[in-house]
């Protein structure tokens, strides 16, 4: 305490060398912050190297002359009323940056001759010593924080903006699948109407050659229309609006139901569908018109990868507290570099204009979305050239 | 719990309102905008029942601005408000700030500085109303939940504090925060016997 008084009058009491001939004005003078010291007769006491050369006041033009004679701009602004109060009721205080907009007219010597105003933060302290009040203010050049914030500031405003941006985008791609969507499936669906009845003889025999043009027309008209359904519930899945009715199914009678509905497209490919294993009178959770849905997808798709002649495999059986159906082709399995994309959306193997297989590539997606909705989930064993096991697990359930 | 009588509560309170009104309004003119403080209720609790008027079970997130103070009453002065009100005052105070989830570094400076204007008038006011000099530190900006910021569960959760509810009105919002002076017990009953003092004289 002793040693600092003795500091404290060694740069006071000298004006015009105070703070440089002692060792802790050297030390002020090394700070890399601008200090300076009122007394309670409201005179400038101390000024530091540091506030020299950004005020570009020298320490002898400034000690011993009151603060308002220094900074007359500063009059009844908040820096000099919180000086008075640390003066008067010894509080301390702070003025940060970014609400007061005039501080000390204070600049950098910014090497290439342009001199720049200083951003700073204040705080201003009490001080007593020998009985006497004094107050310290203490200046941070806080510039290169402003600059950081400033461009924090712009990388966020321009992340907000992208994102809007993208959810945007989001929503009008959307809207269109969906709006086309219903749009073509009136009139395609009408068109269809009509070619099966021509195509039937209904309105007269046709010439050979003209039924068969008419019957190619027929098939990719359906071809058509389940794309567009197949689109209208990706897009139902994707934006929650596909309802489920949950409730305990009879799986037995529901796979016998598909594999029927199967029958005249197996015997298209010329494969045979066989229940080799079964679990009669079982009970899963599961919406029966979508459980239904995702058992005609892997029915029709183990038909379509099936060579000719071969047989299409079906199990139902327990797989720990769930029941798992699988549906074993003898096909050619599933290429390696497929294997992880197999459940994304417009995914086949056969990627080239002149695939032999139809469909739209949606099957398996829905089909995965539908699974996980009810609990349960979807997955494949396939080893190249001897087939693939696709299987559905759904949740066991007490039968109503 | 210390109970003290209506005519105390109404004294103090009234006190206190005159010095939140200065605050209020070097606040409004430095943002430019009108800017209300008020201390509607005032009561001397222990830190467990304070912590406890931030949320039950003391795990919602608070921030605001501590000073410590001594000399008549040694300890901490707190304003403290649910954190996302705190982001909500800065953010209207300075109109450009930076859209991120948390205060950055200068936003936390500016609610120090709020903090310590409203710290500085109640801290006067009590010094004056003791009649004693009470020094304050710089404001430092802090965040935790109810039970660190109160120090629950460190054996000091039934000292006495000074509890103060602070309405905060900021375009057309009005957001309340808490300030609590942590007394220790003696100057608590200096600080009640002038408080006698002074309505007796009136």
């Amino acid at each position: 305490m002793h040693s600092d008084s003795n500091a404290l009058s060694s740069v006071t009491t000298k004006p015009g060398a105070s703070g440089t001939d002692s060792l802790f004005g050297k030390v002020l003078d090394l700070s890399e912050h601008g200090l300076f010291l009122v007394d309670s007769a409201r005179k400038i006491v101390l000024w530091n190297e540091w506030m020299a050369q950004a005020s570009s006041l020298a320490r002898g033009d400034v000690i011993g002359r009151t603060f308002n004679e220094v900074f007359p701009e500063l009059a009844g602004k908040r820096v000099a009323s919180v000086i008075e109060t640390a003066l008067d009721m010894r509080t301390a205080s702070l003025l940060s940056r970014s609400l007061n907009k005039s501080l000390f007219p204070l600049f950098s010597a910014n090497g290439g001759g342009e001199r720049k105003r200083i951003e700073q933060s204040v705080i201003v302290k009490p001080i007593q010593c020998d009985g006497r009040d004094y107050c310290l203010v203490q200046i941070t050049d806080v510039t290169p924080m402003v600059q950081r914030e400033e461009v924090l500031r712009v990388l966020a405003r321009e992340a907000e903006a992208a994102q809007k941006a993208a959810e945007e985008i989001s929503r009008f791609k959307s809207e269109f699948t969906s709006t086309v969507s219903h749009e073509l499936r009136t009139p395609l669906t009408s068109i269809r109407g009509s070619l099966g009845l021509v195509s039937s003889g209904v309105m007269g025999e046709l010439p050979l050659e003209v039924n068969k043009l008419v019957s190619i027309a027929c098939n990719n008209t359906e071809r058509l229309l389940f794309l567009i359904n197949d689109i209208l519930d990706i897009d139902k899945i994707e934006s929650g609006k596909m309802d489920f009715v949950i409730g305990p199914v009879d799986l037995m009678a529901v796979l016998r139901q598909a594999l029927e509905a199967n029958q005249p497209y197996g015997e298209q490919y010329k494969i045979r569908y066989v229940l080799n294993q079964v679990m009669a009178g079982v009970a899963v959770r599961a919406d029966t018109d979508r459980l239904m849905q995702v058992l005609n997808n892997l029915l029709s798709n183990a038909a379509k990868f099936s060579p000719e002649g071969a047989e299409v495999e079906i199990n139902v059986l327990q797989n720990g507290a769930m029941i798992r159906v699988e549906v074993k082709d003898f096909g050619a399995g599933i290429p390696l570099q497929f294997q992880s994309r197999i459940f994304e959306k417009f995914s086949q193997a056969d990627g080239s204009d002149t695939r032999k297989t139809g469909g739209t590539g949606l099957g398996l997606s829905i089909s995965k979305a539908i699974m996980e909705k009810m609990g349960g989930g979807i997955g494949f064993e396939t080893e190249e050239g001897k087939g693939t096991t696709f299987y559905i697990d759904i949740c066991e359930m007490a039968p109503a | 719990m210390f109970e003290i009588t209506d005519i105390q509560r109404d004294y103090i309170t009234e006190i206190l309102n005159i010095s939140m009104g200065s605050a209020a309004a070097v606040l409004s003119e430095m943002v430019g905008e009108e800017v209300g403080l008020s201390v509607p209720e005032v009561a001397f609790l222990p830190r467990r029942v304070a912590a406890d008027k931030f949320d039950l079970n003391n795990s919602a997130k608070m921030s605001g601005v501590t000073q410590s103070v001594s000399g008549a009453i040694n300890g901490d002065a707190l304003l403290m408000f649910p954190e996302e009100k705190t982001l909500t005052i800065v953010r209207i105070l300075l109109g450009d700030t930076v859209p991120v989830e948390s205060l950055t570094e200068m936003e936390q400076e500016a609610m120090c500085e709020i903090g310590n204007i409203i710290l500085n008038a109640i801290v006067s006011s009590v010094a004056n109303l003791l009649q004693k000099e009470i020094v304050s530190s710089l404001p430092r900006f802090i965040s935790g939940t109810g039970s660190e910021i109160y120090a629950i569960n460190t054996g000091c959760e039934d000292d006495l504090v000074m509890f103060l509810k602070v309405g905060f009105g900021l375009e057309s919002q009005s957001i309340n925060g808490h300030v609590t002076l942590m007394l220790n017990v003696p100057s608590l009953h200096e600080f009640i016997a002038h408080l006698d003092e002074q309505i007796n004289a009136l």
